[in-house]
């Protein structure tokens, strides 16, 4: 720090502590929120996937036993489900989610506004809520089933409830939003007379759209696929309240790991961590290809 | 030949006419451009020969074949935009590259092409930037080989030198004329700028309210305007109204009013016949007038007027004077060549003598409308102050 400032002179120096200091007041605040709500615990989290689990509680012993568990692929099942849920709640909520975000974002500047907040209202009721109004809609004896049984659809009523299927339903019915409004972002600020160039230049609309639209969109398309991608992963509420007990989730079993006796705390640590490793691996992966990308660029 | 047809073209947006019945022959290998004011429809003309917009009625033709209602991507028909854009995610040999792949052309000739376009516009070695990484003026030359690469008939450029600075822009005119020479196709050029105008065009029409109001080379159009708007929008110009007294041979005698109930004549020649008691509109330019303190040796063939200095524009190349005649007001432009004037600078406020030769008051069949209606500009000086300098100190 001192080395880099050396060529300023002595007042400048002094702008320069004054500079400094604002910039810790102004974040001290916000630097210590995180380090005891989430640094710490965080901390404690590791500590306790090294410890042995107890009936009630842990005993402060070391042990590997938890990891040595899950390596040895006890608990691959959870994992791979929540995965492949994970994955294909992502490319559906992008599927979906593009047509609308670039529709939002091509249309009038009024309009644009008043259609954000429609994508944006279902945050102002509870997620629970939200999700047991989707149990009565899916119920056995729910809406749905009751509209496709009066228009003669089906005879018997379809079993939706606590399956994958609805899982996967609610899944993205909540996590939508969170794909159209990066994607809305990034496409909003592509110059559509690119589009204009692109056909100039020989390419129909749909060429023009894969050569220039969604790359230029794939920053978005990055954002949102991650803003799904890992809440969808440690999903817990809607597997819990919608999903197929006899396939678990993760987030389910590191739930289950603290709330049923016998309690094994080093376990639930440990898969919340492992969780955590992997989901950090790929992103760490996702960049560094987004990186040799950009560096072929320059 | 493929010879560009426009055929009755109209074109409104919600109930607005950008283009009005345009009819226009465009030759091969021309260049021509659409001159006017912002909002005259001219850049409407031009993305309707991309394709970009559908005419409401009338057709375009290239050659025999009738392009009117082609999407863009099946014209042989080429655009610069005026902001370039550029593919920002590509590097400026995909960007020029760009057409030649969607027509999935082959790979080395791709290369060999793209190299020939780059080498054309001078930008050979910076093919691995990208658009963010140049200036505005090689984004330019980009943009012409992008567009150029696909062996277009027509070229269009819609105000391809709006964003460059002065300099550039020259620089950049002469190298469009010269690439122009190169590949020999039609240029099709829109802009606002009377100067880019008439120095790169073979041919241009000036455009107003979605209309063609005079078509021709840029001296034609600037020495005989046929009509007010054309006179006013293309260079500068007095505009006098007058009423006709009498007619000899080629010339004609004009009166007119100066505004304070007195009246005085000009002469003229004249390109059309015009008739006893006619009231027409005489174009003046300003660099055509003489101003000096003598009064000049009499000659049949010159009008002269007396009048007062009112205002003094120092402009570098020449001096801008406006001088009072009764109510008038003559915008005069005199080059500081000291060899044909060899007195005092005038000062503000002194009795001069204006005098120019017959043939170059020009006469336009039109009258200027007293109420300023239908008029897109004022007959009045535009850098007329209302505080006036006090005479600056003799040097």
């Amino acid at each position: 720090m001192n080395k880099q400032h050396g060529y300023l002179n002595l007042s400048e120096q002094k702008q320069q502590k004054k500079l400094n200091l604002q910039s810790w007041i102004l974040t001290a605040p916000a630097m210590l929120w995180l380090t005891f709500f989430f640094l710490v615990p965080y901390l404690i989290v590791i500590i306790y996937s090294f410890l042995t689990p107890d009936i009630y509680d842990i005993r402060f012993e070391f042990s590997l036993e938890s990891y040595r568990q899950i390596f040895s692929g006890t608990y691959l099942r959870p994992f791979l489900i929540s995965f492949r849920m994970a994955f294909l709640t992502t490319i559906l909520c992008l599927l979906l989610a593009y047509p609308v975000a670039y529709f939002i974002a091509r249309s009038k500047e009024k309009t644009r506004n008043t259609l954000l907040v429609f994508i944006i209202i279902p945050f102002w009721t509870n997620l629970i809520i939200r999700i047991f109004s989707w149990r009565i809609f899916l119920a056995t004896n729910g809406v749905l089933n009751d509209i496709l049984m009066q228009f003669g659809l089906i005879s018997a009523p379809l079993q939706i409830m606590r399956t994958d299927l609805a899982v996967g339903l609610v899944m993205v019915y909540v996590y939508l939003p969170y794909m159209i409004l990066p994607l809305y972002s990034v496409i909003e600020k592509i110059d559509f007379t690119l589009l204009n160039a692109a056909m100039d230049l020989g390419a129909n609309e749909v060429k023009a759209f894969f050569r220039v639209t969604l790359p230029l969109s794939v920053t978005g398309i990055f954002a949102g696929s991650i803003l799904v991608f890992i809440p969808a992963l440690g999903a817990y509420l809607i597997t819990q309240l919608v999903g197929n007990q006899k396939s678990l989730y993760i987030g389910q079993v590191i739930t289950y790991k603290i709330k049923n006796i016998p309690r094994n705390w080093p376990m639930a640590s440990a898969l919340s961590l492992t969780l955590l490793l992997i989901v950090t691996l790929l992103l760490v992966g996702a960049y560094l290809l987004w990186l040799h990308n950009k560096k072929r660029k320059f | 030949m493929e010879d560009i047809r426009i055929e009755h073209l109209s074109k409104d947006f919600g109930g607005f006419t950008a283009v009005d019945d345009v009819s226009l022959e465009i030759r091969s290998g021309e260049l021509f451009s659409f001159l006017g004011p912002s909002g005259c429809g001219k850049t409407t003309l031009l993305r309707m020969i991309a394709g970009f917009e559908i005419p409401k009625t009338g057709r375009i033709l290239i050659g025999n074949q009738d392009i009117t209602e082609l999407p863009p991507y099946q014209r042989q028909v080429n655009t610069i935009f005026q902001n370039y854009s550029l593919f920002p995610h590509m590097t400026l040999f995909d960007n020029v590259a760009f057409g030649l792949r969607i027509k999935r052309t082959a790979k080395m000739e791709i290369i060999e092409k793209v190299r020939y376009m780059l080498s054309l516009v001078k930008m050979e070695d910076q093919s691995s930037k990208y658009p963010d990484q140049i200036s505005g003026g090689q984004k330019q030359r980009i943009a012409i080989a992008r567009a150029l690469i696909n062996d277009p008939k027509v070229l269009l450029l819609d105000e391809p030198l709006a964003a460059l600075d002065l300099k550039l822009r020259q620089h950049m005119l002469i190298e469009l004329m010269n690439i122009h020479d190169a590949v020999g196709i039609t240029f099709i050029y829109v802009t606002h700028d009377q100067g880019e105008a008439m120095s790169i065009s073979d041919r241009v029409a000036v455009m107003s309210r979605g209309q063609i109001i005079q078509q021709g080379p840029p001296d034609d159009i600037y020495e005989r305007p046929t009509s007010i708007f054309s006179a006013y929008f293309i260079g500068e110009t007095n505009l006098i109204s007058g009423e006709v007294t009498g007619i000899e041979d080629e010339y004609v005698q004009v009166k007119c009013d100066n505004g304070a109930g007195e009246f005085f004549e000009i002469d003229s020649t004249f390109h059309f016949h015009p008739n006893i008691g006619q009231k027409l509109t005489l174009s003046l330019r300003p660099e055509k007038i003489a101003v000096s303190r003598f009064k000049p040796r009499h000659q049949d063939d010159i009008n002269i007027l007396r009048g007062v200095i009112e205002d003094i524009l120092y402009l570098g190349s020449h001096t801008q004077y406006i001088v009072r005649v009764g109510k008038l007001k003559f915008r005069v432009f005199s080059q500081h060549k000291r060899v044909y004037f060899d007195e005092k600078a005038l000062d503000w406020e002194e009795s001069v003598w204006l005098f120019w030769h017959d043939t170059d008051t020009w006469l336009i069949a039109e009258e200027v409308d007293e109420n300023g209606r239908n008029q897109d500009f004022s007959t009045e000086a535009p850098y007329h102050r209302a505080l006036k300098r006090s005479s600056p100190g003799s040097e």
